[in-house]
C-alpha cells in the first residue's frame, strides 16, 4: 500500500525543492546547449512539460496494466522509451496537423526529447517511489514545470551576462555550469518557503 | 603514434566527453557523493558505451537506415538492462542506492554520440576500444569530483574515514550546487592547460612554425 | 533483398527484438533465486539490526534467524517474535509517508511498547544528503533503548534539534535531521504508528 502523498505538496515540491534538472542533474545535455536563446528556451521546456506529463500518465498505465501482471518490470527501461519515443512521434503528428503555428514554435524541439534524461529519469524515479495515478500526472507536471522554469531561468540570466569579462578557461560551458551552481543553491532556499524539508 | 594510442589520448584529454563536449553528465553526477557508487557507475557507462559500440560496429551494414536510431536505442537497453539485471544480483545494496540512475545510462548522451560518431564508420574492435576509452574519460573527471565531494562532504572515501574527528563535513558538498561547481573547475583547469600548451608548443619546434608561417595569413594577423 | 524495403525493416527490427528479449529473459530467469536470496537475506538482516542481534556473516544471521526469531502468523506487513538476552520483543515492519515515497522501517520494541529496542530502515526514497541522513547511525542509534513515556516519541525538529543526536535515553525525545524536518516529522509519526502495532500484536492482533 503506498501511502498517499498529497498530490499539490508534490506538485510544488517537485518544481521548486526538488527540482529534476537543479536537485537531480537531469536533463542536462539540451539544458546547456539550448539555454543561449531565451525563445527556443521556452519552445523546449514547454515541449518536456508537455511530453512529460503524458509520458508519465502513459508509462503509469503501461507498469500497471502490462508489465507488473506479466512480471516483465526488467524490461521496463526499455518500454519506457519506447513509450517516449512513441508519445512524442504522434504528438509531433497531432502538432503538425492541428496547428501548423505551434508545430513551428514547438515541434522542432520534440525529436530532442526523446534522449533528454528528464523525461525517463521522472519516470524512473515515479516506477521506484511507487506513485499512484494521480501522483504521477501531478509528478511528471511539476517535474515537467520545473524544468522549463530552471532553463527560462538560465536562458535569461545567460542573455545578461554574455558581454561580461570571464577568465577565458571558463568562457562558455564553464560560466554556465557556475550560474547553475548558483541557481540550484538560490532553490535550496525554497526549502523553507514550502515547509518541505 | 598508433591509432589506438591516438584515440585514448584523444577521449581521456583533447576531447573528454565531459570537459570538451560537455555530453552525459545528467545520469551520474547526481550519484558523485559517494565514491563507490561513482565507480561502479561509470564503469557502467564505460562497459555499456564499449560493448554497444561494438555491437553496433558489427551490425552497421545490416541495419536498415529508417530504424538505426530505434535499433541503437535497442542495443544500448540491452546492455543497460544486463548491467541492471547483475547488479541486482550480486550487488544488492548498491543497486538499491543508485535507484533509477542505472536506467539512466540509457539516455547518457556519450553512448549515442559515439555509436553515432565512431561506430558507424569503424571496425568493431576500433569502436569498442573508442568507447571503451570515452567512457574512462568520463570516469576518470567522475571520480575526482566524486573524491572531493565525499571527502569534504562525509569526511571518508570509499566509506572509509579519512578526515580527523574534529572535522566538521560540508554539507554543501553532499548537496547538488557543490557538483557544479567543481565541473566548472574541472573544466577552468582543463580549458587553461590546453589553451597554455598550444601556442607555447608552436614557437617550440621550427618545423612547425615553418608551416605557421605558410598557413593562410590570418594566423599572422592574429 | 534491399535493405530499405519494408519487409525488411519490420523483420530485422522484430529479428532484433526477440534475440535481446530472449538473452534478458534468460539473464533475469537465472537470476532470480539469488536476487529472492537477497530480498531474504536483507530483510532477516534488518529484523536482527533492529532486535539488537549482532551476525557477524549470511549464514550466521540466517541460523540466528531461524533460531530466536519467529513471524506472527497471518499478520501483513510482517511482525515478528523474538527472545533477545532473556526477555520478549516484538518486531514489526510498518510503512508510513516520508516527503518523497514511503518509509518503510522495522522496529522492535517490548511487548508493552514503553522501550524501543531498535530502528532499522528497510527503504526510503528521501533526499540524499537531507531527509535521506535518517539512515545514518547516529540518528537511528538515538532510538537504541529508549524509553517511550506516554505511549508516544517526540522527534525534534527546528532550533530544538542539536542535530548531532539526543544521548538520553529517558526523556523519549530524538534529534531530527537538520534541514529536513518534514523527513524528520514524518519519521516520529512512522515511529509512533508502528508502536501502537507493536502494543496490538502483544494484545493477540494482527
Amino acid at each position: 500500500m503506498p501511502p498517499l502523498i498529497n498530490p499539490i505538496t508534490l506538485f510544488f515540491a517537485s518544481i521548486f525543492t526538488s527540482n529534476i534538472l537543479l536537485t537531480n542533474f537531469l536533463g542536462m545535455c539540451s539544458f546547456i546547449s539550448i539555454s543561449k536563446d531565451w525563445k527556443s528556451s521556452f519552445g523546449l521546456g514547454m515541449a518536456v512539460t508537455v511530453v512529460l506529463t503524458i509520458t508519465a500518465a502513459v508509462s503509469w498505465l503501461v507498469l500497471r496494466f502490462v508489465l507488473v501482471p506479466f512480471g516483465m518490470e526488467y524490461l521496463s527501461f526499455i518500454i519506457f522509451i519506447i513509450v517516449i519515443a512513441a508519445v512524442v512521434q504522434i504528438l509531433e503528428m497531432v502538432i503538425d496537423r492541428a496547428s501548423p503555428a505551434l508545430y513551428l514554435s514547438l515541434g522542432i524541439f520534440l525529436p530532442l526529447i526523446t534522449v533528454n534524461c528528464a523525461i525517463l529519469g521522472a519516470i524512473l524515479f515515479m516506477q521506484i517511489r511507487s506513485y499512484n495515478f494521480i501522483q504521477a500526472i501531478t509528478f511528471g507536471a511539476g517535474s515537467g514545470l520545473g524544468w522549463w522554469l530552471a532553463i527560462m531561468l538560465l536562458a535569461a540570466i545567460r542573455e545578461r551576462t554574455e558581454k561580461n569579462p570571464v577568465p577565458a578557461g571558463l568562457k562558455g560551458p564553464g560560466i554556465t555550469m557556475i550560474t547553475i551552481g548558483f541557481m540550484a543553491m538560490a532553490f535550496i532556499g525554497f526549502s523553507g518557503m514550502i515547509a518541505v524539508q | 603514434m598508433s591509432k589506438t594510442m591516438a584515440i585514448l589520448k584523444d577521449n581521456l584529454w583533447t576531447n573528454n566527453p565531459i570537459f570538451i563536449q560537455i555530453l552525459g553528465i545528467c545520469s551520474t553526477l547526481a550519484v558523485t557523493n559517494n565514491l563507490r557508487n561513482t565507480a561502479i557507475m561509470t564503469l557502467g557507462v564505460a562497459l555499456t558505451t564499449a560493448f554497444s559500440s561494438l555491437t553496433l560496429s558489427a551490425m552497421k551494414d545490416l541495419i536498415p537506415r529508417k530504424v538505426r536510431m530505434i535499433i541503437q536505442v535497442l542495443v544500448i537497453s540491452f546492455y543497460v538492462i544486463i548491467i541492471d539485471i547483475l547488479l541486482r544480483a550480486y550487488l544488492p545494496e548498491v543497486s538499491k542506492q543508485l535507484g533509477p540512475y542505472v536506467g539512466l545510462i540509457i539516455t547518457n548522451c556519450i553512448i549515442m554520440g559515439r555509436a553515432e560518431a565512431f561506430a558507424q564508420a569503424s571496425k568493431p574492435l576500433l569502436s569498442w576500444w573508442d568507447g571503451l576509452t570515452s567512457g574512462l574519460g568520463y570516469m576518470a573527471v567522475l571520480m575526482g569530483i566524486a573524491v572531493v565531494r565525499e571527502l569534504l562532504g562525509f569526511g571518508t572515501l570509499f566509506g572509509i574515514k579519512i578526515m580527523p574527528e574534529a572535522f566538521v563535513p560540508w554539507t554543501i558538498m553532499i548537496m547538488a550546487p557543490s557538483a557544479f561547481f567543481l565541473v566548472a573547475m574541472v573544466m577552468w583547469w582543463a580549458k587553461s592547460m590546453q589553451a597554455g600548451r598550444k601556442p607555447e608548443a608552436k614557437p617550440a619546434t621550427p618545423g612547425q612554425q615553418a608551416t605557421a608561417a605558410a598557413a593562410p595569413t590570418t594566423t599572422a594577423k592574429a | 533483398m534491399k535493405k530499405d524495403s519494408i519487409l525488411y525493416v519490420v523483420a530485422f527490427t522484430f529479428a532484433v527484438c526477440a534475440i535481446f528479449v530472449l538473452v534478458l529473459a534468460l539473464a533475469n530467469e537465472s537470476t532470480k533465486d539469488l536476487v529472492e536470496a537477497n530480498r531474504e537475506f536483507a530483510s532477516q538482516s534488518a529484523v536482527l539490526d533492529a532486535l539488537g542481534i549482532a551476525w557477524a556473516d549470511r549464514s550466521q544471521a540466517a541460523t540466528l534467524y531461524k533460531e530466536q526469531v519467529s513471524p506472527v502468523e497471518g499478520s501483513v506487513p510482517p511482525a515478528y517474535r523474538a527472545t533477545v538476552d532473556g526477555s520478549g520483543f516484538i518486531a514489526v515492519e510498518h510503512t508510513g509517508a516520508g516527503l518523497w515515497g514511503a518509509i518503510t522501517v522495522i522496529l522492535a520494541a517490548d511487548p508493552e511498547a514503553t522501550l524501543i529496542r531498535g530502528i532499522q530502515i528497510v527503504a526510503q526514497n528521501e533526499t540524499p544528503g537531507l531527509g535521506g541522513r535518517i539512515e545514518e547511525a547516529w540518528f537511528l542509534g538515538q532510538f537504541k533503548g529508549e524509553k517511550v513515556p506516554g505511549q508516544k516519541i517526540r522527534v525534534a525538529v527546528g532550533a530544538e534539534s542539536k542535530g548531532s543526536g539526543d544521548t538520553d535515553t529517558e526523556n523519549g525525545l530524538a534529534d531530527g535531521v537538520p534541514g529536513a524536518s518534514r523527513t524528520s516529522q514524518a519519521f516520529e509519526s512512522i515511529v509512533n504508528d508502528a508502536l501502537v502495532r507493536v502494543k496490538a500484536i502483544a494484545g493477540g492482533g494482527k
